[in-house]
């Protein structure tokens, strides 16, 4: 039997589920700490998640980010691969708390869709593809951000307050913390410009300027405008810690509004 | 199996009754080699610790405690041990206390590591003078791996319990790793060298003092290897250090809120923990409201510590299950391995009936052909199959359910396999 994008997302589900119920049995029993079943069905459902999305790729003959379930599916993907990167990095498996139930989310909303409509558009422009590709990687990163930035305020929190609790004793240290923070926001900075780049050239030359004035587009580049104070702010002036936390927090609220007003295409693609 | 265990401990002896019989590791692998040279003692082992001194051996019930008393006797002022200071613990419950002591749970501070490492290397001595070989080196074995659960499946060991480990797991919370971290001592107080040793075992390299007189600065730096610092220079070494731990006798505070708030710009934010074992205290409490900065004063690490304490006591109730557990397992395997001999001897036993009165009526049986040889072959074999089923049934049972009426020895006796 051949293997199909649509059954191999069924496969991914399943096993992020796996993962996901072993990360909400972590949050009741705070003794529990993620298995290595959690994990390694993580890794399979990750590996499954890139079968499918490669697959619709190619059957489809384009980049798998046409609809907003095809960029649920694919945002799920790189939120997961993000999450296996940080693990393999730091090996804190509390970050699977907060990382496994919006991959579980959006992999399920990728895979409720029914198949792709064929798109009258011109579509298969490189840089759409790359365009889209670039930043749900960067939102991805900001997501990892974000989840780092959580983490620290509890973690800092209960420090502050001289206060033990079971499950922040699970918690990485908040300097490991910081730096996931600030690493995931760089690649996020780098990634999200990129796309933009990839996105603006391409514009200019379909669109000439008409496109940027779309008010979707200016929440796009606010998104870029953070991330970018946060870097600079963390390079030039040291911010960190709990400003670092909240600034990634709200860098990743914006991406996710950009998001979902994006999602899809832009208002002035059907012009 | 006759498992025996005598000795006594921090809770039963004092320490100048412990130390009578206190032995070295080498001398506790030679005792444990010298119980066994007699018959009465197959296999021995000597644990001999700060709090504890155990024999614990296989072999005649009673044996060991004639042993350890004439030890005890032959010791320095020869008289025996005082009342209630020895206990003598025989087969499941001299097993529990073997679990239990390498699980820490027997310890003074329970849930300490020490003790495992103790147990192992007793038992490694009593290897190697040949003492062990049999039940009681599985036993041991299985000792170190029941430990290994209860570290797992519990937090007994994870949380300090004095204040000085209290100060460095506070500041792996803040920093993580604390190799190359930089730590400051302001004054020269005995338990801020005791927190900067226990900083430097867990990798913090650099190590700064600073005092109000540069004689004590001086002293307390040899003695930890650390650097002077005057103390006119306290606000500037604070920009560099990543850990402080101060404990002067100043009547005021000598780090006030915005001082710190000073220290914290000219560091750009980098994290600096503060622990204050002075009284009265040495760092203003409200600098603890500043971002990035975390203050710990005395009762705020006696207070963790407490909690954690707390802590190991509730874990140390999911331990003694998991040991009951264990216990209950190694009783259960001992039983089925002496199911197995039991049946073989039985079957041997039965078969050796059969062959004898067929050997008995040879004569008798001379006229029978082939055939009827092969069905009174069958025969007898049929009627020795059906005795042994029964018993052989119920020696299986003995081994797996506890309230089996009938034991393994039950059926020996009976059978006269013995």
């Amino acid at each position: 039997m051949v293997a199909d994008g649509a059954s191999l997302q069924r496969v991914a589900l399943a096993l992020y589920a796996v993962g996901l119920l072993d990360a909400l049995y972590a949050v009741a029993k705070p003794r529990h700490q993620l298995s290595r079943l959690a994990v390694y069905a993580f890794v399979l459902a990750t590996g499954a998640h890139f079968g499918s999305l490669a697959l619709e790729s190619w059957t489809q003959g384009r980049f798998a980010v046409q609809t907003l379930q095809q960029m649920s599916s694919m945002a799920s993907f790189f939120m997961a691969a993000a999450f296996l990167a940080a693990y393999a990095r730091f090996k804190y498996t509390s970050l699977a708390v907060f990382a496994f139930p919006p991959v579980f989310v959006l992999a399920l909303a990728g895979a409720l869709g029914g198949a792709a409509p064929t798109v009258s558009r011109p579509m298969l422009q490189w840089w759409i593809s790359a365009h889209a590709a670039l930043f749900l990687l960067g939102y991805s990163a900001l997501f990892l951000a974000c989840v780092a930035g959580l983490m620290y305020l509890i973690g800092e929190r209960d420090l502050k307050a001289k206060r033990q609790r079971p499950f922040s004793s699970h918690l990485p240290p908040l300097g490991k913390l910081d730096e996931i923070g600030y690493k995931a926001l760089a690649a996020a900075f780098v990634l999200i410009t990129l796309g933009l780049i990839a996105a603006s050239v391409g514009a200019f030359t379909k669109w000439d300027s008409n496109w940027i004035v779309d008010p979707t587009i200016a929440l796009t580049f606010l998104t870029w405008g953070i991330a970018f104070v946060i870097v600079l702010g963390r390079m030039a002036a040291g911010w960190r810690g709990r400003r670092g936390a909240y600034l990634a927090i709200a860098g990743f609220c914006c991406a996710a509004l950009t998001w979902i007003v994006n999602s899809g295409a832009h208002t002035f693609m059907g012009r | 199996m006759n498992i025996q265990l005598v000795g006594m401990n921090h809770k039963t002896a004092p320490v100048e009754v412990r130390e009578r019989l206190a032995l070295s590791e080498e001398g506790a692998g030679e005792l444990a080699r010298e119980l066994t040279r007699g018959d009465l003692i197959d296999e021995a082992m000597v644990l001999s610790t700060c709090n504890r001194v155990e024999f614990i051996a296989s072999g005649e019930p009673d044996a060991l405690r004639g042993e350890f008393l004439r030890r005890f006797s032959g010791s320095a002022n020869g008289s025996g041990p005082p009342q209630g200071a020895l206990y003598n613990l025989a087969e499941r419950q001299a097993v529990r206390h073997v679990f239990r002591v390498a699980s820490s749970l027997d310890s003074m501070v329970v849930g300490e590591p020490q003790i495992l490492g103790q147990v192992r290397e007793a038992y490694q001595r009593a290897k190697e003078a040949g003492a062990l070989g049999g039940p009681l080196e599985r036993l041991v074995s299985h000792a170190f791996r029941v430990a290994r659960r209860v570290r797992n499946e519990t937090e007994i060991g994870k949380m300090a319990v004095s204040v000085s480990h209290v100060a460095v797991e506070l500041a792996r919370k803040i920093f993580g790793d604390l190799g190359g971290r930089a730590v400051l001592l302001i004054g020269a107080g005995e338990m801020a060298e005791a927190a900067a040793r226990h900083l430097q075992a867990a990798g913090a390299s650099r190590l700064w003092v600073t005092n109000r007189t540069a004689a004590g600065a001086e002293r307390l730096a040899s003695e930890v290897a650390g650097e002077t610092v005057p103390f006119e220079r306290l606000l500037e070494a604070l920009q560099s250090v990543d850990i402080v731990i101060s404990s002067t006798g100043s009547p005021e505070f000598i780090l006030s809120r915005r001082a710190a708030e000073g220290v914290i710009a000219a560091r750009r934010n980098r994290p600096i923990f503060l622990v204050d074992i002075a009284v009265p205290r040495d760092i203003d409490p409200a600098i603890n409201e500043v971002e990035n900065v975390f203050v710990y004063d005395i009762d705020d690490l006696q207070q963790v510590a407490e909690a954690n304490m707390e802590n190991r006591r509730r874990e140390a109730e999911l331990a003694e299950k998991i040991i009951d557990a264990e216990v209950e397992r190694t009783f259960q395997r001992i039983k089925a391995s002496r199911a197995g001999p039991a049946i073989e001897s039985l079957n041997e036993r039965l078969e050796a009936i059969r062959q004898g009165e067929l050997e008995r009526h040879q004569a008798k049986l001379r006229g029978l052909s082939a055939e009827q040889r092969a069905v009174v072959e069958q025969l007898t074999r049929s009627i020795i199959n059906k005795v042994a089923h029964h018993p052989i049934r119920e020696a299986k049972r003995s081994a797996s359910d506890p309230r089996s009426r009938i034991t393994v020895e039950d059926i020996r006796r009976i059978f006269g396999l013995d």
